[in-house]
């Protein structure tokens, strides 16, 4: 009895003491609006999850606002930080500016396992398998034949012990056939503290969200630094979705959250720190004129790479009054057009030729800067693409570029893509061509994914590029964890990583009925064949004693023999 | 059947048979093959389309368009417009309706180097291309109209470039869209197309540096399908689904019959080689009818020449259609843009619904009318009997050249002993390989010729191209068909004329079956005209026919480029009936020399392959056949 009683006292103790550990986390919710040119609409939601602890495997054995299914595995893959989206559409940069997150259409996955894992694909396999089934995706088809590390492109964004240029703890995977549909938005939805009952997350309405030109929902995790000197660490969720809307298939050019999520904000979450809206204002009164009711609570003015920016800042908190909280713009109609200022770095990327046996694949860079800008390009072609490196042309201006570095590891059949790393120096205000030629090859039929002759997919290219100016560039700094911290964060230069379209190809495709006819014309070539066989390999020539017969027999034979030179005749 | 008996074994019966009755067997084979292919018109022989592809749910979506009122406006804007520049697209005015849509576009130049001269040509094609907010740009669906200026001497489009803005306006503003779709306005005709498809895919389609296509600024993905619009007027009584492309290929038939199913369901007329459905009661009337849309249909996919925009698609694996709309009946309901609108929008929603591209239903066919189709299993007979003969012609040939164990006891004493005396031991392979050689040298001299010789001619005798062209043409075809006078002492032996006979022969079957692979109306006309007379072909032996001299006569009348007059001139009689027969004379020669031109022409922009074949492969066997009706044999004894 009294040990009983022991026990459940230090049950008790443990238990509080753990619940003032757990409690030094913070969540926060935001959302941005900003209209962008040619009537599109781009909403960010970002969902922050901050603790302070360090990711270590006694860290992820309880959590308080951090999801539990993700935390445990993030401990049992031993990831240091990782990067989980899913997109359908395609960014558009020249349109719509930079992202807060690049995405590449379908499922991407970057991760960066911890130094002390040793067999980093098994640890990668059992993580996408582990993702696919919290996700609701088929991040399952990750594997060694569509995952490599790349050495320049990807860098860790968060607090980590030294700078290792060694990317061998690093995997990267694009899956370009995945869908991201509602299957995926509700588990995501289930990771946050206060699901979708409260807060912003109220506004994910798959109905509505998946009714835009870009839906991508992202998973981003890392550890940051919890002081200046980086003395403790922290680990930090950000759960992402970003939607572009157009503007111009709505009756009217206004919108409002109402119109746009097809629902009202029901208060803030009361787990959440901060729950703000920020209406990017900075377009006003340039290529559209409109008015935001109701007046936010505040307006901000915010400098950053040169660029001036007003956001209209809306408190959720503020507005807890129980009655669905709204916010709708008037637009007046537009007299002038005003120049809209591209964005300096856009690519595209298409396969040229026709026909099933050989192309070629085509990347077209645009610098639009009035400086020199240096980029890192990747490229990720899948194994039965087999690339011919002598054919790599980059051409700019009419004159071949030689990149600063290179880095190739040719593709293994069924075993390893084909990847190119290359680092370029663009001339300033040019458009730069790469191009590679490639064959394709004939796969065996079972390889052949459903709807063959639909084609097989080709994930982006990256480019990744330090801007030296902010034009329409929105991501947070490196250092911020919140939409607050892009207010004023000039840095030295800007990371953008561009993902390209996603190429379709057209594999030469057998046709699927065709096995069977060949079947069977295959089988009545055999039965036909035989015949005949059986016959000499079983029979023995024998010489035949002509006996004396009886009359019926030799009678027998002799009709036998009429009819045989009959039916030969005939 | 004896897959693994002796070959040798059972051979002679077969052989016997051959050499019997090899004439009557090769004659009867070419007769049955044209009857089998006149009986393919008959309703009895050939079978309804269907849907093969379930994914195209055609007709299934709740149509909402409705472009009467916005093509209208268009088309009273662009009409004014077109007085302003009567002899160019208005660039301008097309942009900038596009930028009012919201709509992305773009502009692409190209330049023509004209052949065998310096000028240039040069020409613009526009293009707006509305993103699919579904995909992320992946696979494209185009709508192309050719623009026409007021100097043009086609049958005006101007209506189908309203309809084409007003259509491009209603999908800006849906979002169902899975593929992106492309609004293209060319210019030039068929060239702007080609340009623009040519810089599309990044390839020259014909001859290095004839038509520089550039390069384009937007793209979007591989393309699925593309229908291409000729309507002439706002108001459409009728319209024709064109279908035969360059070098006779054609779109899947899936597509056809969306577009020809989607018209009749907006209650318009719908029509096959301008010819309507016909609902005669009397077999040999409706068949006769049958059988007239399905030679027409030959007649135009046999030349290779595209009867519309769509025709270019063909070659990069694009399905394509036109659809020109006439105002002509005068019975019949008239219909708007509001049908017209709506039966453009259901075919691309129907392709829009595509998930795998165009693989299903036939890509080889051949049409009786709107919705009866012959498959390639059944028409292919027709042209396999015709050049089943000439094997048969060639085997036989060969058997008779061997010096064989077959025994010649059935056949009649005559045969035997000219075929005893006939037995030769040997072959001299060296002048076979080079009679053989030297032909097919000539052939494909002749083929890439042009580009240096026209310019020249054009230079030193100050000819027009036309003239050039028809000239040197002319020189050669009467070189050719003198030639065998300067044979005519020399004598080679039966043997090796026999067996360039075999070789020809074999040579002809083969090339007809190739042709046929690609452009089956080609070869089965092809066979039509030339098996017949090929199959009496023989070399000169002691005992010859009396025909034999009617030979000299027809042969010639057969040689490639005066077939192809004799086309033109006959094409011209019956065109301008009304005319007088001189002023018919004149014209069809003016077009003869055209013809001659144009098909160079399109060898080197379109890489259409009727120049080549004609040359490098339908003159060489010409001239090798010619070379056996006149070579003196001597008969070794």
């Amino acid at each position: 009895m009294f040990g009983f009683n022991k026990n459940l006292f230090i049950f008790v103790v443990l238990g509080i003491f753990s619940e003032a550990i757990t409690q030094s986390d913070t969540f926060d919710e935001e959302l941005m609006l900003k209209p962008l040119p040619n009537g599109f609409l781009y909403a960010y939601f970002q969902f922050t999850t901050r603790w302070e602890a360090s990711n270590n495997q006694q860290t992820w054995k309880h959590t308080h606002l951090f999801p539990r299914g993700l935390a445990e595995i993030i401990g049992r893959h031993n990831v240091d930080e990782m990067q989980i989206s899913l997109t359908e559409g395609l960014w558009k940069y020249k349109k719509y500016g930079y992202p807060f997150h690049n995405a590449g259409p379908g499922a991407e996955v970057t991760t960066w396992f911890n130094k002390e894992v040793s067999d980093v694909d098994k640890e990668w396999k059992g993580l996408t398998n582990a993702l696919s089934g919290l996700l609701c995706a088929s991040l399952n088809f990750v594997n060694p034949s569509n995952s490599f590390s790349p050495q320049f492109s990807f860098r860790r964004s968060g607090a980590m012990e030294k700078e290792s240029r060694n990317s061998s703890h690093l995997r990267y995977s694009s899956l370009p056939r995945e869908t991201a549909c509602t299957e995926n938005l509700t588990p995501f939805k289930k990771l946050l503290p206060c699901d979708s009952r409260k807060g912003l997350a109220v506004l994910l309405n798959s109905a509505f969200i998946h009714n835009t030109n870009y839906h991508s929902i992202g998973i981003y995790f890392r550890s940051i630094c919890s002081n200046a000197e980086c003395t403790q660490r922290s680990v930090e969720l950000k759960q992402t979705v970003s939607l572009v809307y157009d503007t111009v298939t709505f009756d009217t050019k206004d919108w409002s959250i109402r119109k746009l999520f097809g629902i009202g904000i029901k208060g803030a979450c009361p787990l959440a720190n901060i729950s703000n809206i920020y209406v990017d204002t900075t377009s006003n009164k340039t290529y559209h004129t409109f008015k935001i009711t109701p007046d936010p609570d505040s307006n901000i003015l915010s400098l950053r790479g040169g660029q001036e920016n007003k956001y209209a800042l809306y408190n959720i908190k503020l507005h807890n009054t129980g009655k669905p909280f709204s916010i709708a713009t008037v637009h007046e109609q537009q007299k002038s057009l005003s120049v809209i200022q591209p964005s300096i770095l856009y690519a595209n990327r298409y396969i040229t030729g026709y026909g099933q046996e050989k192309g070629s694949l085509v990347t077209k860079i645009y610098n639009d800067h009035w400086k020199p800008l240096t980029i890192i390009l990747l490229e990720n072609v899948p194994w039965y693409l087999p690339l011919y490196l002598h054919s790599m042309k980059i051409v700019c201006n009419g004159k071949e570029l030689q990149p600063l570095a290179q880095r190739y590891i040719p593709g293994k059949e069924r075993q390893q893509p084909y990847y190119l790393e290359l680092v370029l120096t663009l001339p300033p205000r040019s458009m730069t061509k790469f191009s590679i030629d490639f064959d394709y090859t004939f796969l065996k039929w079972q390889e052949y994914p459903p709807d063959a002759n639909h084609g097989f997919y080709m994930g982006p290219a990256v480019i990744s590029a330090m801007l030296p100016i902010a034009r329409n560039y929105t991501a947070l700094p490196q250092d911020g964890s919140t939409i607050t911290s892009i207010f004023n964060a000039t840095r030295p230069g800007y990371l953008v990583q561009l993902r390209t379209e996603p190429l379709l190809i057209s594999l030469p495709t057998p046709d699927f009925s065709m096995p069977y006819n060949v079947i069977c014309l295959a089988c009545t070539a055999v039965a036909l064949a035989f015949g005949p066989l059986h016959n000499i390999s079983t029979k023995r020539l024998v010489l035949k004693r002509v006996d004396k017969q009886s009359y019926l027999q030799t009678a027998k034979s002799k009709l036998r023999s009429l009819f045989g030179s009959k039916e030969k005749k005939e | 059947m004896g897959l693994l008996t002796d070959p040798k074994a059972g051979n002679g019966e077969m052989a016997k048979f051959i050499l019997t009755w090899e004439k009557v067997l090769c004659y009867l084979l070419y007769f049955c093959g044209i009857i089998w292919m006149m009986c393919l018109a008959h309703p009895f022989f050939n079978d309804n389309t269907y849907y093969s592809e379930n994914a195209l749910l055609p007709g299934l979506v709740k149509k909402e368009s409705n472009l009467m009122p916005t093509s209208k406006a268009f088309y009273r804007e662009l009409s004014s417009e077109r007085e302003r520049f009567p002899d160019r697209m208005p660039y301008a005015w097309i942009i900038a309706k596009f930028h009012q849509l919201n709509i992305e576009v773009y502009t692409h130049n190209f330049t023509l180097n004209y052949p065998f001269h310096s000028y240039k040509y040069t020409g613009q094609n526009i293009y707006g291309i509305v993103r699919a907010p579904r995909a992320a740009s992946t696979e494209a669906i185009v709508v192309s109209v050719p623009y026409r200026s007021i100097t043009s001497v086609h049958p005006d489009t101007t209506p189908s470039v309203a309809l084409l803005l007003a259509f491009a306006d209603f999908c800006r503003q849906q979002r169902y869209w899975a593929k992106d779709i492309i609004f293209l306005v060319t210019e030039h005709e068929q060239l702007g197309m080609q340009a623009w498809l040519d810089a599309y895919h990044n390839v020259v389609s014909g001859h290095e540096g004839i038509l520089l296509s550039g390069d384009l600024a937007g793209r979007a993905g591989s393309i699925q399908a593309a229908i291409n619009l000729e309507l002439h007027s706002m108001a459409i009584t009728s319209i024709d689904v064109k279908i035969e492309g360059l070098n006779g290929q054609l779109p899947n038939l899936d597509l056809f019959n969306l577009a020809q199913n989607m018209i009749s369901k907006e209650g318009i007329r719908r029509s096959f080689q301008r010819r309507f459905d016909t609902y005669e009661r009397d077999p040999v009337k409706k068949w006769s009818y049958h059988f007239n849309t399905l030679m027409s249909m030959i007649m135009a996919q046999s030349t290779g020449i595209p009867n519309g925009n769509h025709g270019l698609f063909h070659r990069f694996g694009i399905e394509a259609i036109t659809l020109e709309g006439f105002d002509n009946l005068k019975e019949g309901a008239q219909r708007n843009f509001y049908n017209v609108g709506r039966i453009v929008e259901s075919i691309v929603r129907s392709v829009n619904n595509l998930l795998e591209r165009f693989h299903q239903s036939f890509f080889f066919y051949l049409l009786t009318c709107t919705d009866r189709y012959i498959s390639i299993a059944l028409y292919m007979l027709a042209l396999v009997l015709m050049v089943a003969g000439l094997f048969i012609k060639a085997f036989s040939l060969w058997l008779r050249l061997q010096d064989s164990s077959v025994e010649l006891d059935n056949f009649k004493s005559k045969e035997k002993k000219k075929i005893e005396s006939n037995q030769v031991s040997e072959f001299s392979v060296g002048s076979i390989a080079s009679e053989i050689l030297w032909t097919h040298t000539v052939g494909a001299l002749l083929m890439s010729s042009p580009k240096f010789f026209v310019p020249m001619i054009i230079k030193h005798f100050g000819f027009r191209t036309e003239d050039a062209v028809f000239y040197s043409f002319l020189l050669i075809t009467i070189m050719s068909i003198i030639w065998p006078i300067f044979l005519i002492k020399r004598k080679s032996k039966y043997s090796n004329t026999a067996l360039v006979c075999v070789i020809t022969c074999v040579e002809f079957g083969t090339a007809l079956t190739c042709i046929a692979m690609h452009n089956f109306s080609l070869a089965f006309l092809t066979a039509v005209v030339y098996v017949p007379i090929v199959l009496s072909i023989y070399p000169k032996q002691t005992i010859t026919s009396r025909y034999r001299k009617i030979l000299n006569v027809i042969w010639p009348l057969l040689h490639p480029f005066s077939i192809i007059t004799i086309i033109v001139f006959m094409y011209g009689f019956i065109n301008y009936r009304d005319e007088t027969i001189l002023s018919v004379l004149v014209r069809s020669l003016k077009a003869t020399k055209q013809a001659f031109v144009l098909s160079i022409f399109d060898s080197m922009i379109y890489g259409n392959m009727l120049y080549s074949v004609t040359v490098a492969i339908m003159l060489p066997i010409w001239l090798l056949y010619w070379n056996i009706i006149h070579k003196n044999t001597e008969i070794n004894t």
